[in-house]
């Protein structure tokens, strides 16, 4: 299995070099300069000044110089400083990452807690009442725009209701309340948004973990515990459930990105200060170091994620475990 | 049967909004852009059956004309995108070797990159606009349709009446097109139309965030961006456009799945 | 004459496919004595396995028992609940498979699947289980039984999975054994070591053999008794003698006809 892993491992260095040759492209594809639109907000700036600046970005050097270095300084985690308030871009992200990192995490947790029992429990009577009832909320909740059930959601909820928080990460005298309360307090508000990121996810891994769950269930070994008088319980989820949950783990690390997108709508409609609430207002300010720091940030995330969903797989199916012939 | 229930059912929702697009002129009570300051935020009523936004437009009209804009940059997104993709996957399939492991390479590379991020960030640095949302998404989208063509490819190679074809000495392109594709064509063609529902949902998600289809040009999308801050007051400006996206979400859905089960 | 340990009578087994239901046992009748070898021979969709299966009730969700009575012991097992089922199933009634590749889970140990069967029909703790477990494996002639405990089916061939199968069919000393054309997958040496293997435990052991087959080869070497089982229906049955030498029904002198072509009888 080493071998595995330092095989997926080497793979990742064309991959990593291929992200940052297309977010250069696509930094580039401004048809000005992006020192044009800061000169573009003040009119009044010279000629030699532009110069200056674009000397200072390395604009007039050849576009592979200009790659290298950008790459050196990214390899060094120096982003440059965001457009809107030149502070260092790196900054911004890291005291917002731990927030987008709580939902997201929280996220997978309840797709894990709430789609595999879904999916199992469809599976052990395909056509059944609960299947069709499942399905057809699946169908529904997977084609409906994230958005808008979370304004709807917000509408029954916050406003109607009022059982939970409009907008925000705290109530308002959040530093006065005990560590308890604060937890708390985080938790109610991150109700909503944890719940509206599930969403989309849920209906597909509950989908995935039923057709995973029937394939396991039909298999020839399944005969074998039945024969040795194995209770019902002990077929389904000790010798069923063992195989038919191996790609969830696959499955549970390919859903980041989709993830990460869907952050950017959410965390604006609920105001929670997470990298895609950042990266809407870097888009909205045209702030482009930040941009780009977070499109490149966001390849890796998706990477590693793969990677760890890769290696876990490796790690609990023993046939890719133990390769050795005896 | 089940399956042709369900295609039954997605065929009509989708060509009863292809309809509407079409004859938006037709169908549509008001101008969509027309303001009327004495109707602000009226309910659903007789004289408008969705009621009136903040500046008074009517939404059924402004459905009516953003069902137009909303499928013709989906449909047209996804063509980008297929061809792309169709494009890239046949070459990497008949070709293999190096040119294969090229095309794959980029394939991986982009697949790492959330959609959304991408597309945000190419819309901030070339503004939003119809043509560019379109090209964009299309761009975003082709790698499933390269992998299924380039896998289709692949088994097909082998297979007699191609071999029957290169004894005969048809130049590769001509093999490509006249017999590879084509019958590698099924899957793509399903993947096609579940990409134009996402692809719609990709449009209505930017439009929504104000860097998508801009207004006064109605999307279903840029219809709910007044629904953030009329939240409780105005329900009728969240309800209309989001079934409208949802509904026909479903009807490609449903299309997608009524042919798959078809195949079999 | 040795008691019958069991019996099937006039049984039929409905199969529902796609709303359509095809009959694949049509009444068949048979028993087993105590000790005894029983062949069940015929070509494959005969309905031989789907009887086998019968027998404890392990049939697929889409099969139905229309009619019959299957008795162990004097009692009808098809009266039984599955609370009760269960505690015959790999206890006193167990099954060997066709392909042990594919009858064996690829997720869990050997050890932990030899075990079950152990902690669950005789008490024991996990470590008296794994213990027995590899007493078991010596029993079946595999070296290394510490080892193999540890390992998993797709680490070990054909032979030695069918092998550990046995010794999980027989961990709890059944009194009958149901072998499922258990060595058709298996190359023909290793076939031979398995079938001496299987004889020798049975004669140790002191099971009833029923061993489902298409093999008359196979017939020939373990048979007292042999069924001949043609579209869900026997139709002929005697000593291994009397159908290997004079058989009668037509179906019956076709298979004969073709072992003897290739020299295997």
């Amino acid at each position: 299995m080493s071998h595995y892993i330092i095989k997926r491992l080497l793979g990742i260095i064309p991959l990593l070099l291929g992200i940052t040759i297309i977010s250069f492209v696509i930094i580039h594809l401004a048809p000005g300069k992006p020192t044009q639109l800061e000169m573009s907000l003040n009119p009044k700036v010279s000629y030699e000044a532009r110069l200056r600046l674009e000397k200072l970005y390395g604009l007039d050097q050849p576009l592979y110089l200009q790659y290298t270095n950008w790459l050196k300084r990214f390899a060094r985690l120096d982003f440059g400083p965001s457009l809107t308030d030149n502070r260092p871009v790196l900054d911004k992200i890291l005291e917002r990452i731990p927030v987008t990192l709580t939902i997201n995490i929280s996220s997978m947790l309840l797709i894990f807690l709430v789609a595999v029992p879904l999916g199992i429990r469809s599976a052990l009577n395909p056509e059944g009442a609960f299947d069709k009832i499942t399905t057809f909320f699946v169908f529904l909740f997977f084609a409906a725009p994230t958005f808008w059930l979370a304004l709807l959601l917000m509408n029954l909820f916050c406003i109607t209701l009022g059982w939970l928080p409009v907008s925000g990460l705290t109530s308002l005298d959040f530093e006065y309340f005990s560590p308890i309360r604060k937890a708390v307090d985080l938790a109610w508000h991150l109700t909503l948004p944890v719940f509206v990121s599930s969403i989309g996810s849920l209906a597909g891994i509950s989908r995935y973990m039923r057709s995973s769950m029937i394939e396991a269930l039909k298999q020839p070994f399944i005969y074998t515990a039945r024969a040795k008088g194995l209770p019902r319980n002990t077929v389904i989820y000790k010798h069923a459930l063992r195989n038919a949950i191996l790609p969830i783990a696959t499955i549970l690390g390919l859903s980041i990105p989709a993830l990460l997108g869907g952050s950017v709508i959410f965390e604006s409609i609920f105001a929670i200060p997470g990298i895609g609430r950042l990266f809407y207002e870097a888009v909205m300010t045209r702030d482009f170091n930040l941009i780009m720091a977070e499109v490149v940030l966001g390849a890796i995330l998706t990477m590693l994620g793969n990677l760890i969903a890769d290696i876990s797989y490796a790690y609990i199916d023993p046939r890719i475990r133990y390769r050795n012939e005896k | 049967m089940k399956n042709n229930k369900l295609l039954t059912i997605g065929v009509i929702i989708i060509s009863t909004f292809a309809l509407i697009a079409l004859f938006a002129g037709l169908i549509s009570p008001y101008d969509p852009s027309f303001i009327d300051q004495d109707n602000l935020l009226i309910k659903p009523s007789a004289k408008h059956w969705m009621g009136t936004d903040n500046l008074g437009r009517d939404i059924l009209s402004r459905i009516i004309y953003g069902a137009r804009i909303s499928l013709s940059i989906g449909l047209i997104a996804v063509g980008i995108a297929t061809l792309i993709g169709v494009l890239l996957g046949s070459i990497a399939g008949y070709y293999g070797g190096i040119i294969d492991g090229l095309i794959m390479r980029l394939v991986d590379i982009m697949l790492c990159f959330p959609t959304f991020f991408l597309i945000l960030a190419v819309v901030a640095i070339l503004e939003p606009s119809i043509y560019n949302i379109m090209i964009i998404i299309g761009l975003t989208g082709w790698m499933g349709t390269a992998r299924l063509i380039r896998a289709e490819i692949l088994s097909l190679k082998e297979r007699e009446f191609i071999q029957a074809s290169r004894a005969t000495g048809a130049s590769s392109g001509r093999i490509i097109l006249t017999h590879l594709v084509p019958n590698a064509i099924g899957p793509v063609v399903i993947n096609a139309i579940l990409g134009v529902a996402g692809a719609i949902l990709l449009e209505s998600s930017l439009s929504f965030l104000g860097l998508g289809v801009q207004p006064p040009t109605p999307s279903w999308g840029n219809i709910l961006i007044e629904s953030k801050s009329t939240l409780g007051v105005a329900w009728w400006i969240t309800v209309f456009p989001g079934l409208a996206i949802l509904i026909t979400i479903l009807g490609f859905n449903f299309i997608g799945e009524g042919i798959k089960k078809r195949i079999g | 004459m040795t008691p019958e340990i069991l019996e099937i009578i006039d049984l039929k087994v409905d199969f529902c496919l796609q709303g359509k239901i095809n009959q694949a046992v049509g009444g068949v009748s048979l028993f087993i004595r105590d000790h005894e070898t029983v062949v069940l021979a015929g070509e494959s969709g005969s309905g031989k396995t789907v009887t086998a299966l019968s027998i404890t009730g392990i049939l697929p969700p889409n099969a139905l028992i229309a009619q019959g009575k299957i008795l162990y012991r004097g009692q009808d097992l098809l009266t039984l609940e599955e609370d009760a089922l269960s505690r015959i199933r790999g206890n006193q009634i167990a099954y060997i498979f066709q392909e042990p590749g594919a009858y064996l889970n690829p997720v869990l140990s050997i050890g932990d699947q030899l075990s079950e069967t152990i902690i669950l029909h005789q008490g024991l703790t996990k470590e008296a289980a794994r213990e027995e477990a590899a007493e078991l494996l010596a029993l079946v002639k595999i070296r290394d039984p510490k080892d193999i405990i540890r390992s998993y089916p797709h680490q070990l061939s054909g032979g030695m999975n069918q092998r550990v199968f046995l010794a999980m069919a027989l961990a709890c000393k059944p009194r009958i054994l149901i072998a499922d054309e258990p060595t058709t997958s298996l190359d023909v040496t290793v076939e031979a070591k398995m079938l001496e293997l299987l004889m020798g435990l049975k004669k140790e052991i002191g099971f009833a053999l029923l061993f489902i087959t298409h093999n008359l080869s196979i017939a020939k070497k373990i048979a007292d008794r042999i069924y001949v089982m043609y579209r869900g229906k026997i139709v002929e049955e005697g000593d291994q003698d009397k159908i290997l030498t004079r058989p009668e029904h037509a179906h019956t002198k076709e298979l004969v006809a073709a072992f003897e072509k290739i020299g295997k009888l």
